[in-house]
């Protein structure tokens, strides 16, 4: 380091000349409109509505076919529009762009994730007079859905739809293990022993698996199944808004050894697999059943294969509950209230709700009773065949960190994942759940 | 091996034994190097194999991404058509450039004049204020993020490009790295300059930073390179899918069509593309910062 | 030459060093140039320092003490202010916490998964690599281009090719007789897997900075070596991994201090999963701190995590200067 160094090997004019071109290459191909924004903070021009939403597979081509129809009707207004990865990510970024003063004007939001924003003070309430000068008043929804959206009687979220847990099945094979009654429809399937029985002899004929759901990931899959039965025995989780933790452990117990007696001991079900492996050994005929939200109805479409849907099986009795969440549009707080944009927003909300029928092709039950009546959609099969489950609907408990895809779901999925996989017994599983709530439920709400 | 046989050899050699066993080894070296190119390219391929799938799965139609083959039965630009046509790419792209570029453009500026500062100046607190710097290094950004997340709030910078550039431009190392490189240059040749009377601004700009250009170019690249490939504070940072760089952006934003490998490995391809150019032109001084600073992201 | 392509001038960028340098010149001019005429430069230096101290004191310092001060505070990401004070209990939630702990284990797990590959094989491949004539330009592609390629390409690309029975790792496995893992989804094996794409990213960083060192072996010692009748494995084992001891521990001390900081793979790839098992301490502040909106908990995770990380580094520091008095 004595003698000064050889300037050979410095940045010449030549590299300096390659990076501008590499840069004049990359400005010259992007728009200009997001440079103003990232480096001015300009915002958005008047006359746009922005939209995010977390909605992929088939609901992301429907949602996208709605938005068409909306910039069709609305030829004066840009709609922009982003869609995040599933869950946490996009409750996040939703969450942190409203907090840094730049939220989109509309997001979707899951039912049971509103109320954390509420909260949290990130979210616009729709006074009703707003509503109504775009004919949204509230007996044109599904009661269960509108009620269960309120906040201290407040309305801050339009559900568009309730989307239950189902059980898809395979005709051809039902058929084959003779489940199937007259009309070609799956036969009435009651109480534990009904459920395993089908199982098995659906396996008999798959020669592989009975059913089929997600396990190992995303964890929280696991838990709508677990909510599903511990529910119909009438059980809760959360008490206080998440404060107090009421886990029944001799009905958790109940299920989670009726879960691991079809996966781990009688090979009805397969323990360690993952959401896309699990659709991808129904779609294949490995599995004559598929426990999962309805949403999954365009995948088997597109696959062509011989299936239906129906409720989920009633069977540990009581009166009939499924898990169920509700998609809902809501208005992020903005740093300057605006009434023009308030009013395109719900306008767009508005477009939304009147392309129900759209969305309900995606198999979610419409909330909006002008589609949820009409003769259109009971003709929509197999979608409406389920459509009593909007009424059954048992939604995650309230709590700040519970909600689709949330820590609580992850907690629980986790846990009733691991016992599936034979990676946990019951006993085990329970301590572990009961551990992380504990602290959950023991920690200061930061809302 | 054979070579311990002739440590029981203990008479002194001749010249010419001398001779023919160092031809011998010769050979055996010459063998054995063969030997290991062949291992080592073996390796190379096996390493080159992720990338190159990425790039067969991106031409071929989604519907055929499930053939478990390398054959690509119909080739097709159709996802990035798709990606360039359609998605917010561009707008990554132009983000993550204008905010490693400025941000590469600050840290060396900034960093150094003070490394000028600290090298060549005598004042009282000089010691201070390095170990201050130096202090820096020990702290990780990620350790920040909260913080820095609530004080970019406060000035309403999130969701700009300013709230990344910004708080990646104090790199202390690059300060560490800049003053020894200037501490390697002769103090004659700026003396000299001040017996003509040069200021210190202008003995910074015309003596050492001409002579400082390697330190210069490794600072740059590496802060370059470092801001773009950055996930964490992007992510938290920039939560518009418009103002986002492409690592937030891939990380965050889904395509609207769920599961189709295709359009994912084509965006992927998209993403490395700027940094696989990156590489190809400055690989040299890459390698070389890299090697003699022993800097990591 | 090739060779230099790769890495003859790197004594000439700078010093592989950072600390011994600095120290001493900043010291030097106290004793015999006090009294001359060099004294105050005050006035240019504070000027020449103020851009950078002004953006360090800014988005350095003050959030570290701010970050330090919100951590005794239950402050929640969507209200205004520092909220009510809540002392140490932050700190005690955090470390009587299973989630906190068993992250920091997975962190750890990590490093302990990937630091004797990266380095071993890194030598490995130097080593091959130097005895290689031709294609050295084809090494550097192959093994370096990865590393600089972003996080979200890398795990976009490996999700893929972990995919169960359409990736590319499922059907090779497959196709060799083996019963496929469930890479990503079996919570046992998710974070070999991370390990795997983390190995093949990263590699090249190492293998750069031993062919560095390779360099700086004097080529004497090889052929006074020869003339003794040493084969290549004997230069091999007596000579060249000798010598490289200081670069090891320098490859080493890099490569533990960047996988404690570990948190794109894990995002990207497993969101934490399944069932926790490869939540990383990162992950588990930037859950606490932004999808749980809990800054203050977050705030005192990042500090415990911060006292981690420096006490590796100072560990490193103590055995190195053990090492090398002269340090």
């Amino acid at each position: 380091m004595n003698s000064p160094p050889v300037p050979r090997s410095a940045l010449t004019r030549r590299d300096l000349l390659r990076a501008t071109v590499l840069g004049a290459g990359a400005m010259a191909i992007s728009g200009c409109s997001s440079i103003g924004a990232g480096l001015l903070a300009t915002p958005p021009a008047s006359g746009t509505v922005t939209y995010w939403n977390l909605f992929g597979g088939g609901d992301g081509i429907r949602m996208r076919e709605m938005e068409d129809g909306y910039r069709k009707a609305n030829p004066d207004i840009e709609l922009r529009t982003a869609t995040f990865m599933w869950g946490n990510p996009y409750y996040t970024k939703l969450a942190l762009s409203t907090v840094g003063g730049r939220p989109p004007d509309v997001a979707a939001s899951h039912l049971t994730r509103m109320k954390t924003l509420v909260l949290g003070n990130l979210l616009q309430e729709l006074r009703p007079e707003d509503l109504e000068r775009h004919g949204i008043t509230a007996e044109k929804f599904n009661r269960k859905a509108w009620e269960a959206g309120l906040v201290d009687g407040k309305c801050y979220a339009i559900p568009i739809d309730t989307h239950p847990f189902v059980l898809f099945y395979n005709t051809k094979i039902c058929e084959q293990a003779g489940l199937l009654d007259a009309e070609g429809n799956l036969a009435p399937i009651e109480g534990p022993d009904a459920f395993e029985n089908a199982l098995s002899r659906v396996k008999q004929v798959t020669g592989r698996y009975g059913a089929t759901h997600g396990i190992t990931s995303p964890s929280s899959a696991p838990w709508r199944l677990f909510q599903t039965l511990y529910a119909q025995l009438g059980g809760e989780v959360l008490a206080d808004d998440g404060a107090r933790v009421v886990l029944d452990d001799t009905k958790a117990k109940q299920v989670l050894d009726y879960l691991r007696m079809l996966t781990v001991e009688k090979r009805l079900m397969p323990g360690s697999v993952d959401y896309q492996g699990a659709i991808a050994l129904f779609a294949s005929g490995a599995a004559g059943f598929h426990l999962n939200g309805e949403w999954e109805i365009s995948t088997f479409q597109d696959a062509k294969m011989p299936f239906s849907m129906t409720l989920v099986p009633n069977v540990f009795g009581g009166p009939y509950v499924v898990q169920a969440d509700s998609h809902t549009l809501v208005l992020p707080v903005r740093p300057e209230p605006d009434p023009a944009a308030l009013d395109r927003s719900i306008g767009f909300v508005r477009s939304m709700l009147d392309q129900s029928l759209t969305w309900a092709q995606g198999g979610h039950v419409p909330t909006w009773q002008p589609v949820a009546t009409s003769d259109a959609y009971q003709k929509l099969t197999p979608q409406s065949q389920y459509a009593a489950a909007a009424t059954a609907a048992v939604y995650d408990p309230p709590g700040w960190y519970s909600g689709s895809g949330s820590n609580f779901e992850t907690v629980m999925g986790s846990a009733v994942g691991a016992v599936e996989a034979g990676d946990l017994s019951p006993e085990e599983a329970i301590a572990q759940l009961r551990s992380k709530l504990a602290v959950l439920a023991a920690t200061a709400s930061p809302v | 091996m054979a070579i311990l046989a002739h440590s029981d050899d203990v008479q002194p050699l001749t010249a010419a034994q001398a001779q023919r066993y160092a031809d011998t080894a010769d050979r055996r070296t010459r063998l054995f190097n063969r030997c290991c190119t062949a291992v080592l390219i073996a390796f190379a391929l096996l390493w080159l194999v992720p990338l190159a799938w990425a790039l067969d799965t991106a031409l071929k139609p989604n519907g055929e991404t499930i053939n478990p083959t390398w054959l690509i039965e119909n080739p097709t630009l159709a996802s990035f058509r798709t990606l360039l046509a359609e998605g917010d790419i561009l707008d990554w792209y132009a983000a993550s450039f204008i905010i490693s570029t400025l941000s590469a453009a600050g840290t060396v500026i900034t960093a150094s004049l003070a490394a000028y500062a600290l090298s060549r100046m005598r004042f009282r607190y000089r010691w201070l204020a390095f170990w201050f710097i130096l202090l820096g290094i020990m702290i990780p950004r990620q350790v920040l993020i909260v913080p820095q997340f609530q004080e970019l709030d406060s000035v309403n910078l999130l969701n700009t490009y300013w709230a990344v550039i910004l708080p990646s431009i104090p790199i202390a190392i690059a300060v560490v790295v800049f003053k020894q490189f200037f501490d390697g240059i002769p103090k004659d040749l700026d003396e000299a300059a001040r017996i003509d009377g040069a200021g210190f601004f202008h003995i910074y700009r015309q003596v050492v930073l001409p002579l400082a250009r390697p330190a210069l170019s490794a600072v740059a690249i590496f802060s370059f390179v470092w801001t773009w490939n950055d996930l964490l504070w992007p992510l938290l940072a920039l939560s518009n899918p418009e103002v986002m760089t492409i690592p937030a952006g891939l990380a965050t934003v889904q395509g609207t069509y769920g599961i189709r490998y295709a359009d994912t490995m084509a965006s992927a391809i998209l993403g490395a593309l700027p940094l696989v150019l990156v590489f190809l032109l400055f690989q040299r001084r890459i390698v070389e910062g890299i090697a003699g600073t022993g800097l990591k992201g | 030459m090739a060779s230099t392509d790769i890495t003859g001038r790197a004594g000439t960028v700078a010093p592989a060093r950072p600390e011994p340098r600095g120290g001493r010149h900043a010291r030097t001019p106290k004793k015999p140039r006090r009294e001359n005429r060099l004294t105050g430069h005050g006035r240019p230096a504070l000027l020449f320092l103020a851009p950078f101290l002004a953006l360090y004191l800014l988005f350095i310092v003050g959030p570290a003490i701010y970050g330090l001060v919100m951590s005794l505070f239950n402050t929640s990401m969507v209200a205004p202010g520092l909220g009510e004070f809540a002392g140490l209990d932050n700190y005690a939630e955090a470390l009587s916490s299973n989630d906190f702990w068993s992250s920091l284990w997975h962190t750890i797990w990590f490093t302990i998964l990937t630091t004797p590959p990266l380095v071993a094989l890194g030598l490995v491949f130097a080593l091959l690599a130097e005895r290689a004539r031709r294609a050295r330009w084809f090494f550097r592609l192959a093994f370096f281009l990865p590393y600089v390629l972003p996080s979200a390409v890398v795990a976009l690309i490996w999700i893929w090719m972990y995919t169960p029975e359409l990736g590319l790792l499922s059907r090779a496995v497959t196709s060799l007789g083996f019963a496929e893992p469930d890479w990503l989804g079996n919570p046992d094996f998710a974070m070999v897997s991370l390990a795997i794409t983390t190995v093949w990213w990263t590699l090249g960083f190492n293998f750069v900075l031993y062919l560095a060192g390779l360099q700086e072996i004097p080529r004497e010692l090889y052929e006074a070596s020869a003339i003794d009748g040493a084969g290549p494995w004997q230069q091999i084992r007596l000579i060249t991994v000798p010598l490289l001891a200081r670069t090891t521990s320098l490859v080493v001390v890099l490569q533990v201090i960047a996988s404690l900081k570990v948190f794109d793979q894990m995002y990207i790839m497993t969101q934490g999963g399944p069932n926790f098992a490869t939540r990383s301490v990162l992950q588990y502040v930037f859950d606490v701190g932004f999808t749980d909106l809990r800054s203050g908990a977050a705030a005192a995770a990042s500090t415990l995590f911060f006292v981690v990380v420096l006490a590796v580094s100072t560990i490193w520091l103590v055995m190195t200067r053990r090492q090398e008095p002269e340090l």
